[in-house]
């Protein structure tokens, strides 16, 4: 399972997108989850939204967007075995009531749902899903999401939560089974997340960090000679040294990144496209074929 | 003087929140807003979440933290504007927050036992919108005081744009719960915490226990009637914040990028600020990609051969990058039918110091037009 993260505004979701249609490209069945949204991965890839019901959106490639009422449905539906019980206990105000403030249990069920998903099995045994990308919230809210299951299996009195909560740590802790790929622009306060990301995931949920990708990165293109000589046209200078400042954090922000989270960071480069859809996530999916194919 | 709607709302509301989706600029259109207010005379407040320890430089402190700061006059010199009145600056540590809240309404016989149990941590941040609300909270609480003539708030990175507006409603409807507290009280009274007394639901708690566990249904239960105590100050505090998010004298800054993901979130944003009867000021467009001039076209074909090329798909680059904002910006407009709408160019740099903060406001408040 892939676990995308990065500062709001990075384009998380276009990277899960790239990611997981590489993936599925390369033959493997692949499911990718958004987390309570307003779907963007199926817009993106310009498909009919997916809805909270697994969906087929092209060979090998499955969405899902997973919403907290209807993961609470299935979750209680497979606790409680019975639709009558279900009703009975999920249906009554004073239950409701209950089930609110059971500290993060909606995020359990959340993660909970995707879980399951990452350890479904088809009838001749296979995984039901090869590869897992999940488009996770952003820094703040993902880190408090991702250590959930920490949390309850240190706060719940053992019983079946804790049980669930357990079992989800096991694979979140996994370096086979789970890693993240932090996204950041290049510039300062998206690439220090991407950095507290770093060490909150190693840290508290300790999750692995496999790759950072930094996003609308801005190759070099003018040189000093060129800036100087570009003196006689202030405006046209300007716009010169804006590019060539912007290629500057680049590279910084790049160097940034590989010296505090030591794993390989991919550089994604800016797209002048007149729309944001499946082309551009074409493009982008080109810049990370090392980092999933990498990975077979 | 100013042209926008920016102006009015600088010099006669007493709250202005910066609401908006994560990335797009909102700490900086609130510190922006409130040093303007500063300069033009009234006395304001910045309360940010970001922890962006350049923006504190930029005003002169060396760290933002829970106490309110006042920002030095040395700190606005390079501007060469002497303001007319104080500026302050906080950053809003949340757990405190919270903690000062349950100290302040909590009865002296159970703040410790709050405090100190294991559930209330998880509590304050478990309830969808615990961390909108607290924020809210402290602006209330700072209006109470009247310190400042305006108070501007830069809020969370909201995941959901509910959950900011509906927290203090949640707030309420988690106090004011009637099933909870019949059920609740009598059983804790008598001493008996096992929830299998409850015979008219013990179908239903059978059911639940097996969901959670029986031990964590009882010492949750035992928890909430530990805040039970505390319902009456806490009521009145919720219905505060409900009604100064409602009042006349504040207002919503919605800013936005020009993302077209971005923009959606805002125009839905707009659209539950509305049904909440909660007045837009403006919406601002941050980072909005100028088209580049006729004359800049002109001038290219001046530049010598070898570098004609790079300046020119520079140029061609910006203008994609420009004319996507043009018709974002244009649907947004369509989206948003009577809310005043405020572009603000992309800096070629971050925007981290007081020129920059200046800047921007200059195109805020109409001195400057893309």
């Amino acid at each position: 399972m892939w676990v995308v993260s990065g500062k709001g505004g990075v384009g998380k979701s276009t990277v899960a997108a790239a990611l997981a249609l590489r993936s599925a490209r390369a033959g493997r069945r692949t499911l990718v989850c958004e987390v309570n949204t307003q779907e963007r991965i199926s817009r993106f890839l310009e498909h009919p939204a997916a809805g909270p019901e697994i969906t087929l959106l092209e060979e090998n490639l499955w969405a899902v967007d997973v919403r907290p009422q209807e993961a609470m449905r299935e979750y209680g539906l497979m606790v409680l075995r019975f639709e009558a019980l279900y009703k009975t206990v999920f249906e009554n105000r004073l239950a409701r009531y209950f089930l609110r403030f059971i500290p993060s249990l909606q995020e359990l069920v959340l993660l909970g749902k995707i879980m399951f998903h990452l350890q479904e099995k088809l009838p001749d045994g296979r995984w039901r899903f090869d590869t897992v990308v999940l488009d996770a919230p952003a820094t703040g809210h993902a880190i408090s999401f991702l250590s959930v299951p920490q949390v309850l299996v240190q706060t719940v009195p053992p019983g079946p939560l804790s049980r669930e909560a357990q079992k989800m740590r096991d694979l979140l802790v996994d370096p086979a089974v789970t890693a993240a790929v932090l996204v950041a622009l290049p510039e300062e306060m998206p690439v220090n997340e991407a950095l507290e990301l770093h060490a909150a995931l190693t840290d508290r949920v300790h999750l692995r960090t496999h790759a950072a990708v930094l996003n609308q990165a801005i190759p070099e293109r003018f040189t000093a000679a060129d800036l100087e000589a570009l003196a006689g046209c202030p405006e046209l200078r300007d716009v010169a040294q804006a590019h060539h400042d912007r290629a500057a954090l680049t590279v910084l922000a790049g160097t940034k990144l590989e010296r505090n989270l030591h794993v390989p960071v991919v550089n994604v480069p800016r797209l002048f496209l007149p729309a944001f859809g499946r082309e551009a996530i074409e493009q982008v999916m080109g810049h990370l074929e090392a980092l999933v194919m990498g990975e077979t | 003087m100013s042209t926008t709607a920016l102006g009015p709302a600088l010099a006669r509301k007493r709250v202005l929140i910066c609401v908006g989706s994560g990335g797009v600029g909102k700490t900086t259109v609130a510190a922006t807003l409130a040093l303007r207010a500063a300069v033009e005379g009234r006395s304001s407040l910045v309360c940010t979440i970001d922890p962006a320890r350049r923006l504190a430089n930029s005003l002169g402190l060396s760290a933002l933290g829970n106490a309110e700061t006042r920002v030095p006059a040395s700190a606005l010199e390079p501007l060469g504007v002497t303001p007319r009145a104080t500026l302050h600056a906080m950053m809003l540590d949340m757990k405190q927050t919270w903690d000062d809240l349950i100290t302040r309404v909590a009865p002296p016989d159970q703040r410790e036992r709050i405090l100190a149990n294991r559930f209330y941590q998880s509590l304050s941040t478990a309830l969808a919108g615990s961390q909108e609300y607290i924020a809210m909270e402290k602006v209330w609480e700072l209006r109470r005081r009247g310190e400042y003539e305006l108070v501007v708030l830069d809020t969370p990175p909201t995941a959901h744009a509910l959950d900011f507006l509906d927290a203090p409603n949640r707030v309420l409807d988690f106090l004011d719960n009637e099933a909870a507290k019949w059920l609740l009280a009598p059983a804790m009274k008598a001493g008996k915490l096992g929830l299998s007394l409850f015979n008219k639901s013990g179908y239903v708690l059978r059911g639940l226990s097996k969901f959670t566990g029986t031990e964590m249904l009882q010492e949750l239960s035992s928890f909430m009637l530990s805040l039970s105590g505390m319902n009456e100050g806490f009521r009145e505090r919720a219905r505060g914040v409900r009604a100064l998010l409602e009042d006349a004298s504040t207002g919503f800054v919605l800013v936005t990028s020009p993302h077209p993901e971005r923009m959606d979130e805002a125009i839905h944003f707009n659209t539950l600020l509305k049904q909440h009867r909660m007045e837009v000021v403006a919406l601002v467009v941050n980072r909005v990609h100028p088209m580049p001039t006729e004359a800049m076209w002109k001038d290219v074909a001046t530049v010598a051969p070898g570098r004609r090329d790079k300046v020119e798909q520079t140029l061609r680059e910006l203008k994609v990058l420009a004319e996507q904002d043009r018709q974002g910006i244009a649907q947004l407009q369509a989206a948003c039918p009577g809310i005043p709408l405020i572009q603000v160019p992309r800096f070629s740099l971050d925007v981290h110091d007081i020129t920059s903060l200046w800047r921007t406001g200059r195109f805020l408040l109409g001195d400057d037009t893309l």
